[in-house]
């Protein structure tokens, strides 16, 4: 069942959070790298403003190809995913054609397989994550559907952790992750009018709006768009 | 089956060929696909669910609310022929919904789609080689009121379907068809979020914002997630003359 694979992710990231602060898409990578057969995870965050914003990597090879295909413009992860798709490539070599300014030199360091996804849900895309390996290979059909629960948890953490929310006691972004009902995503189209921000704001303000006052995000996502809760731009949600 | 529906079946099947060439928009296609099936079945409701990679099904298209809500309940309580039939790959024909062996077997299913006036249900995989990527449900009014060639020829047009979805018959790789199937539901989230923003711009229901959408993009040939696309980033007309240029 989808829902016991993300209590099962979010497990494993929990349990590979590191220090003091608040758990983030650090702790997906490491958890990553741990449970998912894979040598290597990274995490980079993409916006309008400042473009590509490198996040964590778990090693110093995912670095590298982080900084590689920035560079090159080329590569699994370099793309703009218009379409929202995971780029998939068991076997890095055989793509040398599509990305020849990438990938011999990502062989020739070490990558033989990578897997690029990214952090998105609709038209709002917060950032990708980059996994690769040193053999060559495809993920098995329960690595790969891990791996998509891996990023809608990492999804979940860069939207609270831009609004601070994760830094909450107890918090825990599966609630949010695990409501996928199409309130949600109409809630997020109809708050970003109301506040007159982008969708990704508005989203960020709904998940933070249902964690700060405890409530499931799909039911604020209802409130709002059976029209009994409003966000105002002076203050915080009204009802 | 009658002559008349012989007709309207072949030029669907060329409708649904046309929409895998240029300008193909899947959201659209689904949302024909469901509609079509109602028309041509002579069923009460379609609806359609697709897997989304994680073990969950997302119901894409619904031809009426109470499909809607009967099939996101089955999502919802883990329950439901559709959902065995995407387990099992298998046709799932429910004669009688209000059977006591469909109660003992469905509980809530059941109550739920007796409630709205639903009294027999076919559920049919879709299918490519050994992967089951969703299910295209059809619901009907009276008890035994499925006709055998109704199942055969909803089973061809689902093929048809996910041939459109996948996009290639070839499909080898797991990982293609699940990038797909992403690149599908992906769509869906940015069709949901553009329905709140015409709904909060012009103070109407999503559901009326839907409408709206599918109208503009038909009458002025863009395709539906593209048009989404264009009112989510402001450079879309529609909503601005409230539809008169449609």
């Amino acid at each position: 069942m989808a829902r016991d694979r993300a209590v099962r992710v979010w497990e494993w990231i929990a349990a590979a959070h590191e220090g003091d602060g608040p758990v983030s898409v650090a702790a997906v990578c490491r958890a990553a790298v741990l449970r998912l057969g894979v040598d290597g995870a990274s995490v980079a965050a993409v916006s309008a403003a400042v473009g590509r914003e490198p996040l964590f990597a778990s090693d110093e090879l995912s670095g590298l190809l982080e900084e590689l295909q920035f560079t090159t413009g080329e590569g699994p992860a370099a793309g703009e995913f218009r379409l929202g798709a995971p780029v998939l490539v068991a076997d890095l070599e055989s793509a040398v054609a599509r990305w020849p300014g990438f990938v011999p030199e990502a062989v020739a360091a070490g990558a033989r397989a990578m897997f690029a996804v990214p952090l998105q849900a609709g038209a709002i895309r917060a950032g990708v994550m980059s996994l690769y390996r040193a053999v060559p290979g495809p993920l098995s059909a329960e690595e790969l559907a891990d791996v998509l629960v891996f990023a809608d948890i990492a999804l979940g953490l860069l939207l609270d952790t831009a609004s601070g929310v994760s830094r909450l006691p107890g918090y825990g972004p599966l609630d949010g992750l695990s409501d996928s009902r199409a309130v949600v995503y109409q809630a997020t189209g109809m708050i970003s009018v109301q506040l007159g921000v982008s969708l990704e704001e508005a989203l960020v303000r709904l998940r933070a709006r249902a964690f700060a006052g405890g409530a499931a995000v799909g039911d604020v996502a209802a409130e709002v768009v059976s029209r009994r809760m409003r966000f105002d731009p002076g203050a915080g949600a009204n009802t | 089956m009658a002559a008349i529906v012989d007709e309207r079946l072949a030029r669907t099947f060329v409708e649904l060929a046309d929409t895998l060439v240029g300008g193909f928009d899947l959201m659209e296609f689904l949302h024909m696909l469901t509609e079509r099936c109602v028309e041509l079945l002579e069923v009460d409701a379609a609806g359609l669910l697709l897997a989304d990679g994680r073990g969950a099904l997302q119901l894409v298209a619904a031809s009426t609310e109470q499909v809607r809500l009967v099939e996101l309940f089955q999502i919802q309580n883990d329950e439901g022929p559709c959902l065995d039939s995407y387990r099992t790959g298998r046709q799932v024909i429910v004669r009688d919904i209000s059977a006591a062996d469909v109660a003992a077997q469905w509980p809530r299913f059941a109550a739920a789609a007796v409630g709205m006036g639903f009294a027999n249900v076919l559920a049919i995989p879709m299918r490519l080689r050994d992967q089951v990527i969703g299910t295209l449900n059809l619901f009907g009014p009276e008890p035994d009121g499925l006709d055998p060639a109704v199942a055969r020829v909803a089973s061809a047009l689902v093929d048809v379907a996910t041939i459109g979805i996948l996009q290639e018959r070839a499909a080898r790789e797991q990982e293609l068809v699940a990038g797909q199937l992403q690149a599908a539901l992906n769509s869906r989230v940015i069709i949901e979020q553009a329905k709140g923003i015409l709904a909060e711009r012009l103070q109407i229901t999503p559901a009326e914002a839907f409408m709206m959408l599918r109208q503009f993009s038909r009458n002025n040939h863009r395709p539906l997630t593209q048009l989404a696309g264009d009112v989510i980033n402001g450079t879309a007309s529609i909503g601005a003359v409230d539809g008169a240029e449609s």
